[in-house]
């Protein structure tokens, strides 16, 4: 005889009426838990995220199949990633099952689950849900045992496991009992094709025939009412994931990253910018509280949070998903503190490794906005000073505008506003013009630039702070005005290519300024370096030495700009000693979301963090590529307890060492 | 009630002066220009009290100068004054304080202001005479320098700056003018639907000659930075050259190694 097994055994075809009709009870009870959800999600602002279908759709599908973001942590996230796979072989094995019952076998008269095609799904099944079974015992472990750092233990905990390890359990036992009363008697070396089922049999053999049979059907009514359960709880427990999630790899933004919405300033009907109330979000910015597990991740990379401030990108999301249901019209400010809020860097470590694709910066970013636009507020007095210098001055320091070109006096450079012929624009920034320390980027940057033969102009006094810090702390109004007068003086101009040495800049030129019309290329040092080394223009001493190499936040994770840095130097005889979170991992130095001009009052110091981070690396040198990052470790070295051990440089300052002639 | 207040757009401090080509006041050349430091006390002031008075309350924001003061006014305005008279004078800073005050008196003299805000001193002038000579010509009550303002029955009482840190209490009735001092508040930055909505508010523009009958009484002769006595330098480096350079400046600037 054929190997096969026969589905409904002792149940009855009979049972598939009411079997159905329950599953479609249940799916209806789990889509009716969705459909309540939907007026809470809707109370947010429209937003389209529904565009470019086919793209979207691959990209889910991408993400969810591969758990690839899940396994960015191996920690937690192998054990999901073989339980997804898992679940999901037993979820395609069962539809296989009733697909064969109640539709090949009735209409066609075909057996698909028969011969060495049922061996090979038997088998593979079992050891599926052995596989589950382990995964599960593993993240319970993790859970419950272990108890990592952050991961906080609710209700939907228990249930969620509880109800998966019973639906596993009663699968094995309910194949054992029929094993026991069909397979395992007859001993054919079929039963090795199911391992699992195997072993539970053997609890069953010593029952009575008809027992058996009693035991049996009540076996497959326990677990198919837990499937049903499982259903049911969908929606009420950490379970929803599975759609929430899911429909958030769809609904991820496809803008570039760090894209913020440009406010239209002329909208005079506008009686609130940024968000107060939940009502003000997006209705994505609402349904990412339902995509969110609480795996923590976000949190225990936050930069603020790490150093004790009173920031958790998590609870913000969890507060906005309670405040969307118990009063959405409420002030956000009485629930999401200014302090929280302002703590935060926009390092994007929160929302890069998040494997659910919320997107956490920009909430942030829209309550800031509502506090500075609306209530005039400041994280500080100092940054209130600095914001009334870039209104006056165009810088934070409250320099006079027109000595910005200053640091480049004895070098010759051509000022754009009397020779505009010149191969780039390089636009220098506020750090890099004024700060004494930062100055030395600037000029080194002139020196690598004229080794290469590079023509480089300067706007000099009618250059202005590109906005960036204020933009980050909500001061769109501001952002705007300097904004459009850079843009309009670089247009002026004819530039072809925009060089900057700040990542900041980089940023807003590339990406923001596009949004106000400049449609010039941008490019960061970086890569600009880099360039002039793969075309044969710059040549460099290879000196050696070792570093480590720290990645700004919107080089690394906004820009993607990774590897150049350091080839370029190793390309000068360094040897790279990396940090524990780097690239994609980097730690912020601290300075990025504006904190660059607000002093650091609470918790403890970003950048002594980071500087004890790459003291353990044993390299003495930390190199970077951004005066932001430049001020703030030069500012942990002495505060964190390093001086002599450990020295900071940028870049251009290794690379002009080096230069050949 | 009515109120005034008057501002002054004045040269950021950071700035580098160079004398005009009179040599009387300084080149406007790559000078970016703000509001004065003691204006904003005054007008945060003035608008608090105008919130507080509510309906019925009216507060006007006054200038002199250039095209260019219209900027300050924008701000006080979004700040949250009512409207702006700009009193055009392209040669504003030729005239002196009797001059201003004259022009400033003859502006409010038939408008019934009951309170006029001011500023302690500006910032390029300094005179800090503008405000009383005003207070004079309208034959109102006045007190300078304050740091506490409070509005109540009729009756504005004052908390004035003294010499030392001290403190001294002030009452006066209305019609009333007040000079403010650092610490009085903290100016609010203007949010953004208070800036948009201040693009509607009028403001006025008066020809100085309109109001200006009388001559200067004092004139500005000459404007000059300090003589250049002596400098410092400051040493960056390792300490070994460090040593090494004071050592040169020690041998070649001073006696004590010879």
């Amino acid at each position: 005889m054929e190997a096969t097994r026969q589905i409904y055994w002792n149940i009855g075809h009979g049972v598939v009426i009411p079997m159905y009709l329950l599953v479609f009870a249940a799916v209806g009870v789990m889509v009716y838990g969705f459909w309540r959800r939907l007026p809470v999600w809707c109370q947010g602002k429209r937003l389209d995220r529904f565009d470019r279908y086919d793209e979207r759709v691959k990209r889910m599908l991408g993400e969810v199949f591969s758990q690839a973001k899940v396994t960015r942590v191996t920690d937690g996230g192998v054990f999901h990633a073989i339980f997804f796979w898992s679940f999901l072989a037993l979820l395609v094995g069962t539809t296989l099952v009733m697909v064969q019952a109640d539709v090949l076998t009735p209409l066609l008269q075909v057996n698909l689950l028969s011969g060495e095609v049922y061996k090979a799904f038997s088998l593979t099944l079992d050891l599926a849900g052995i596989l589950a079974l382990v995964m599960l015992t593993g993240l319970f472990i993790r859970r419950f045992v272990i108890q990592p750092k952050g991961l906080e233990i609710v209700n939907d905990d228990y249930i969620v496991l509880q109800l998966l390890f019973a639906i596993l359990i009663s699968g094995f036992l309910l194949e054992g009992a029929r094993m026991a009363a069909t397979e395992l008697p007859l001993k054919t070396g079929l039963e090795l094709f199911s391992p699992g089922g195997l072993l539970a049999g053997q609890l069953f053999t010593s029952l009575t025939a008809e027992t058996l049979l009693v035991t049996h059907k009540i076996l497959w009514w326990f677990h198919f009412a837990l499937v049903l359960g499982f259903f049911c709880a969908l929606p009420h427990t950490k379970l929803r994931h599975i759609f929430t999630t899911t429909a958030n790899a769809f609904l991820a933004p496809f803008e570039p990253k760090g894209f913020i919405a440009t406010i239209n300033l002329e909208d005079d009907s506008a009686e609130q910018f940024g968000a107060a109330t939940i009502c003000d979000f997006s209705w994505k910015d609402i349904f990412d509280a339902d995509a969110c597990t609480s795996c923590k991740r976000c949190q225990e990379r936050c930069p603020a949070y790490v150093t004790d401030k009173p920031l958790s990108p998590l609870k913000i999301v969890t507060q906005i998903g309670e405040l969307a249901e118990s009063n959405p019209r409420g002030k956000l400010g009485e629930t999401l503190s200014q302090d929280a809020l302002w703590s935060c860097t926009t390092c994007r470590a929160c929302q890069d490794i998040c494997p659910a694709n919320i997107e956490h910066v920009n909430k942030i970013i829209e309550m800031r906005r509502s506090l500075t636009l609306m209530e005039g507020a400041f994280p500080g007095d100092e940054v209130r000073t600095a914001v009334s210098n870039i209104e006056v001055n165009g810088n934070p320091f409250g320099f006079a505008y027109a000595s910005r070109g200053d640091w480049a006096e004895e070098l010759q450079l051509s000022r754009m506003e009397h020779d505009a012929d010149v191969d780039i624009l390089y636009f220098v920034g506020c750090y890099a013009s004024f700060d004494k320390r930062n100055k030395a980027i600037a000029r080194n940057f002139i020196a690598i630039c004229k080794a290469a033969g590079v023509k480089i102009g300067i706007l000099g006094k009618e250059e202005k702070c590109c906005g960036e810090p204020v933009r980050k702390l909500g001061n769109e109004y501001l952002y705007q005005i300097t904004a459009h007068e850079n843009i309009q003086r670089i247009k002026d101009y004819n530039v072809k290519k925009i060089v900057t040495t700040c990542p900041h800049c980089f940023n807003t030129l590339a990406r923001d300024y596009r949004d106000l019309g400049l449609d010039i290329p941008v490019e960061h040092y970086s890569t600009y370096i880099s360039g002039l080394l793969d075309a044969g223009r710059l040549r460099l001493a290879s000196k050696p030495f070792s570093f480590t190499y720290h990645d700004s936040c919107y080089l690394g994770r906004y820009m993607d700009i990774i590897e150049q840095p350091r080839n370029i130097l190793r390309q000068a005889g360094g040897s790279l000693v990396e940090m524990d979170q780097n690239g994609y991992d980097s730690f912020c130095c601290g300075a990025g979301g504006g904190r660059i001009i607000a002093e650091e009052r609470l918790g403890g110091k970003i950048s002594a963090v980071r500087v004890k981070m790459a003291l353990d690396t044993g390299a003495p040198l930390l190199v970077s590529s951004c005066p932001f990052c430049l001020t703030m470790f030069e500012d942990g070295i002495k505060t964190g307890g390093a001086e002599g051990l450990m020295q900071a440089m940028d870049l251009a300052e290794i690379v002009a060492e080096r230069i050949t002639a | 009630m009515k109120l005034l207040v008057c501002i002054k757009q004045v040269p950021d401090q950071e700035s580098r002066f160079e004398p005009d080509a009179a040599g009387v006041w300084y080149s406007e050349t790559d000078v970016a220009f703000r509001m004065n430091e003691y204006d904003e006390y005054a007008v945060e002031q003035a608008v608090q009290l105008r919130e507080n008075l509510g309906e019925g309350a009216e507060l006007t924001v006054l200038s002199i100068g250039p095209d260019r003061v219209v900027e300050v006014l924008k701000k006080a305005l979004a700040m949250g004054c009512d409207n702006a008279a700009h009193i055009l004078d392209n040669d504003a800073s030729r005239k002196d304080p009797w001059q201003i005050a004259s022009i400033i008196s003859s502006y409010a003299e038939d408008k019934g202001f009951e309170i006029i805000f001011a500023g302690m001193q500006s910032q390029d002038r300094c005179s800090a005479q503008v405000g009383v000579t005003v207070a004079e010509h309208l034959g109102f009550a006045c007190t300078t320098t304050i740091v506490g303002f409070e509005y109540a029955n009729g009756m504005i009482t004052v908390r004035r700056e003294l010499e030392g840190g001290m403190k001294g209490v002030v009452r006066l009735p209305p019609p009333a003018l007040v000079t403010c001092q650092l610490g009085l508040n903290v100016p609010r930055y203007p949010t953004l639907p208070n800036i948009i909505k201040a693009k509607k508010k009028e403001i006025t523009v008066i020809p100085v000659a309109d109001l200006l009958s009388e001559e200067a009484l004092v004139a500005t002769t000459g404007f000059y930075p300090p003589a250049k006595k002596c400098g410092g330098i400051v040493l960056e480096g390792d300490v070994a050259e460090l040593v090494d350079k004071v050592f040169v400046i020690l041998k070649e600037k001073t006696a004590v190694l010879r």
